[in-house]
């Protein structure tokens, strides 16, 4: 019980602390002089454009604060976005012209891990710190110790949805949908290991490729398996274009769709097809975290329309990098080793964000169980799966 | 089994999505001869037009409907007049990539008018649904099938029974002698444009509609699908579009029924090539068509190449080989790198496609056959790298003429096509055959490149070794040009008619070049893929065939020298447009435009 008034006492503090120095103008006005640049390497057009787009969205979000409030020791902190299209070839000559602009120190990206892993031994011998915030592969942070990722591996999360699925649900043959791609390989892979483990029979699985639209027939193969629940692993574009054709097939099973479909979009364009469908979020719009509530707040201010996952994971991406060169320096080297000193960033997705040393994540992945209720997504509490 | 009736219903509501593409698709090329890439996009055009009337004008659907036929019979108009109209009598090639362009530059204004993000499209039909078997059919599903039919029906009729009808046919039979007899083949051309494209627009609405979904990257997909039925039903032949769309539909549905769904693809663009090779004029087509006659002397370019001196050439060659000497910079070299290895996929097409005629629509699964080669050569079987390298160029040469040598009887546009679905085939089997290629992971790990055990860690030693790689292939290729077989081989572009009655086995030569060709993609593949370490089934997509084709465009067919400076142009004109992404593919459509209309015969001239 001691703890809490210390909480109270250390707030107080900082306020008072806040209060004292704005007078003084000397670190609260706006930032100015040379900026320092961070790369960003993401896609801007080709099929995964809409992510890049989020992206600038949540970093955007993320400078004002950050400039508003000093930049970095007076500087602004600023980013150079270049288009690779999430495609390896391409995402190695951005590697190669960042780490060859002195002016660029660290990087951020890229969206998919493969173009990220064709990338990571040109950041690697250059000793520029590529931080991949969307890079869920497991093998990606072991292309060296550059490559960092606030990202929850898929070998964590996957385990989480496959508990969310056969423990709290009580499925136990389940049958799954998954984008035929890297993410989409690795994670269907890990959940059927996990589900297995925890006690379930995985009956069938059907692989599509991202620009699928039909999936009638891939619903009609999968439901002579007589599953008794579906796993979706994937984006919520197709995610929400299965809802729909599962309500269309004619097929009622309860549903778990990987932590990927957590968006507005999925509700917009899956309409009540996807109402009951079950899914997961590190980054929830109804916690009550300050944190969060602030996030949201600010970003329907300057964007007019909720936050998604991709937006919030670029907004955190950018805190934290700010917090790494405000408490260690701007060089690159420096941006290494802060990285691993870090301790407590604030975090829409994690609360706090500190890494682990071993392996460059972040440590203690929490996942919301949501289900989609009355067109929007709520909090699982526990109770009947029967969609 | 109650199973197989829902697979059949499947199949069917998805063919009828294809037909809706497959019959303005089959009207294009009816009269103008003309594979539309474009088609695609206007088709995306169409359901953002539908999607603005909808939600912000709040439009009743058969207004809704009006508004997308409106506005995607102008745009027809537009691309006939001002993208193919100043490209008649040029080279077939000229118009097919002319609206592969008008493509870019109509996905990419949508891009930036709209954002990339996916939009739902409201349908106001009723949304109560009957069963059919265990699935069921809404009222959507309904008005496509019936729109589909009815617009097959109607034109139809329109070609059969009515005065501009015959007048569309007889251009599409002999333009010149059609306008000879007074048709003005212009406006003919202006209508078929305008019919087909507000055709296209309205599938895109009706399909947003379906799916709730519209984004400007489905164009690529939704053009793919409408070729496949089209041709299998019969190129030109609307009836048949409806007929080749059913069964598109029918045997996606089936495949993946027996196979599952990550085969879907495969199974489409086999059938295709399937037809192609035994019934190219298309299974409810008939067997009596006469090809056009090709005339003696048309496809010569209107202009004679550039002499680039031997003594320039050499000195061009040095210059570059001191490059890293005099200009250190990683970025630059990675930059010249990548353009090296794409002047060799240039070097290939342009035998390939210049010298020979045969257009390639597929060429990046010769990449990608060279790629996986060396890959799994040095990972799995301990090869060295500069082993694995030529075994690449070998088995790509041996793979990819084995591939395409039943299409070589084929003519005209039928080879492009035939090539186009070989390159997705050649993708999706990589996909699928996990066992060896590791499916949708890829390959990572592959061994940096390597000669002679000394390995070439640094961008200064892979840049002189592409570039070395280049200079000798490019030495070759002149050689051979210049040879006697060099001039057989442009017989057989220029008049295989001809060529045959002088007793030229047109089959063997065509295959002879193709696979010398394929041992350059081949060996670029394989550099690319050490170059890189990690390759999957999307590192050599089909867009790197469409800039491979632009490539030999841009530098004049046939021209190893063009070929080289195309490459150079096209990997430096991204990188400096990079930093303006957004606009970049925008850009690169304009280019390609002005081009093709400016310069066909490519900035050293058509050899």
């Amino acid at each position: 019980m001691l703890t809490l008034p210390r909480r109270h006492l250390l707030a107080g503090a900082a306020a008072l602390a806040g209060l004292a120095i704005a007078p003084a103008g000397t670190r609260a006005g706006p930032a100015k002089g040379d900026p320092v640049y961070l790369g960003v390497s993401g896609p801007l057009t080709g099929p995964n454009a809409q992510y890049g787009a989020q992206w600038k969205q949540g970093f955007d979000l993320a400078l004002d604060e950050i400039n508003g409030s000093g930049g970095i020791d007076g500087r602004p902190l600023a980013y150079i976005f270049e288009d690779s299209q999430s495609d390896p070839r391409q995402s190695v000559a951005v590697a190669q012209k960042f780490v060859a602009d002195k002016r660029i120190v660290a990087e951020l990206g890229d969206f998919s891990s493969p173009a990220s892993m064709a990338a990571s031994p040109i950041y690697q011998r250059a000793k520029l710190v590529q931080f991949g915030f969307t890079n869920s592969h497991p093998d990606f942070t072991k292309g060296g110790d550059y490559m960092w990722s606030n990202s929850v591996s898929q070998a964590d999360e996957q385990p989480l949805s496959a508990a969310l699925a056969v423990k709290r649900l009580g499925l136990k043959r389940i049958a799954v949908l998954h984008l035929n791609t890297d993410w989409g390989r690795t994670s269907k892979d890990i959940f059927v290991k996990a589900a297995k483990e925890d006690g379930a029979e995985v009956v069938a699985t059907e692989g599509y490729m991202p620009d699928e639209k039909d999936f009638r027939s891939t619903i009609v193969r999968v439901r002579d398996a007589k599953p008794d629940g579906l796993m979706l692993i994937s984006y919520y574009s197709d995610a929400a274009l299965i809802a729909r054709q599962l309500q269309q097939v004619g097929v009622k099973l309860p549903t778990v769709a990987a932590s990927s479909v957590y968006s507005p979009k999925f509700i917009e364009l899956g309409g009540d097809a996807v109402e009951g469908i079950f899914t997961a979020s590190r980054y929830f719009p109804d916690d009550p975290r300050p944190e969060v509530r602030a996030f949201i707040a600010k970003f329907k201010a300057r964007y007019d329309k909720e936050p998604d996952a991709f937006n919030a994971y670029a907004y955190d991406t950018m805190i934290l990098m700010a917090q790494v060169m405000r408490e260690s320096g701007t060089d690159r080297k420096a941006i290494h080793d802060g990285l691993a000193r870090v301790k407590d960033v604030p975090s829409v997705i994690f609360g706090k964000a500190t890494f682990d040393p071993n392996t460059r994540r972040v440590r203690g992945a929490m996942n919301v169980d949501l289900v989609v209720k009355n067109g929007r997504f709520a909090i699982y509490e526990g109770g009947s799966a029967i969609r | 089994m109650s199973s197989w009736f829902d697979y059949t219903l499947n199949g069917i509501i998805i063919g009828n999505i294809y037909a809706l593409l497959a019959v303005g698709l089959a009207l294009i090329f009816g009269v103008a001869r003309l594979i539309n890439f474009a088609h695609g996009s206007v088709y995306v055009v169409g359901a953002y037009a539908g999607f603005v009337a909808v939600t912000q004008f709040g439009t009743p659907l058969p207004l809704t409907i009006l508004i997308a036929v409106a506005v995607g019979a102008l745009l027809g108009l537009g691309i006939e007049r001002f993208g193919l109209r100043p490209l008649q009598g040029y080279a077939h090639i000229a118009p097919l990539l002319a609206t592969i362009g008008i493509s870019f530059v109509l996905d990419q204004l949508v891009q930036l008018t709209f954002s990339p993000d996916p939009r739902a499209v409201p349908s106001e039909l009723l949304q109560s649904r009957f069963q059919v078997g265990s699935g069921t059919i809404g009222a959507l599903d309904i008005l496509i099938a019936a729109i589909g039919l009815a617009s097959a029906g109607l034109l139809y009729s329109f070609l059969r029974f009515t005065r501009l009808g015959w007048a569309v046919r007889a251009t599409a039979q002999d333009r010149d002698a059609a306008q000879q007899m007074g048709v003005n083949v212009d406006a003919i051309n202006r209508t078929v444009f305008a019919i087909a494209s507000g055709l296209g627009a309205l599938s895109g609405l009706l399909v947003g509609m379906y799916y709730n979904y519209i984004d400007p990257s489905m164009s690529f997909q939704a053009t793919l699908k409408g070729v496949v039925a089209q041709v299998v039903g019969g190129v030109g032949n609307v009836p048949g579009a409806i007929a080749g769309s059913l069964l598109l539909g029918l045997v996606e549905s089936y495949g993946i029924a027996l196979f599952g769904t990550s085969y879907r693809n495969l199974f489409a663009f086999i059938l295709l090539v399937a037809v192609l090779v035994l019934r190219p004029n298309g299974l409810f087509a008939s067997g009596r068509q006469t090809p056009p006659e090709p005339m003696t002397g048309t496809f010569i370019a209107p202009s004679r190449p550039v002499r680039v001196p031997h003594r320039v050439l050499i000195a061009l060659a040095l210059a570059a080989a001191l490059l890293p000497v005099v200009l250190p910079d990683p970025y630059v070299l990675q930059t010249l790198t990548n353009a090296w290895l794409y002047g060799l996929l240039g070097l290939s097409l342009t035998l390939i496609a210049g010298t020979v005629g045969l257009i390639s629509l597929g060429h990046a699964a010769l990449l990608a056959i060279g790629g996986y080669a060396s890959a799994l050569l040095s990972i799995n079987l301990g090869v060295p790298v500069g082993v694995s390298l030529l075994c690449a160029g070998l088995i790509a040469a041996a793979i990819g003429t084995a591939l395409v040598f039943p299409s070589f009887r084929l003519r005209g546009h039928y080879l492009s096509i035939a090539t186009l679905a070989i390159g997705e085939i050649v993708s999706l089997v990589i996909l699928n055959w996990e066992g060896l290629t590791r499916g949708p992971i890829g390959i990572s790990g592959i061994p940096p490149l390597s000669i002679f055990g000394i390995e070439l860690d640094s961008n200064r030693s892979v840049y002189w070794f592409a570039l070395a790689v280049l200079v000798v292939l490019a030495a070759l290729q002149l050689r051979l040009l210049g040879s006697h077989l060099g001039r057989v081989l442009r017989a057989v572009r220029d008049d295989d008619i001809a060529a045959r009655s002088y007793g030229i086995g047109l089959d063997r030569y065509k295959a002879l070049a193709f696979a010398v060709g394929s041992f350059a993609a081949g060996i670029s593949g394989g550099i690319t893929s050490h170059l890189y370490s990690y390759i999957n089934h999307e590192t050599f997509n089909s867009q790197l065939s469409i800039l491979a084709l632009t490539i030999v465009i841009l530098g004049g067919m046939g021209n190893v020298a063009g070929a080289i400076v195309g490459s150079v142009l096209l990997v430096g004109l991204p990188e400096v447009f990079r930093i303006a992404a957004e606009y970049r593919m925008l850009i690169y459509g304009l280019v390609l435009l002005l081009l093709i209309r400016f310069r066909p015969q490519g900035l050293l001239g058509t050899v």
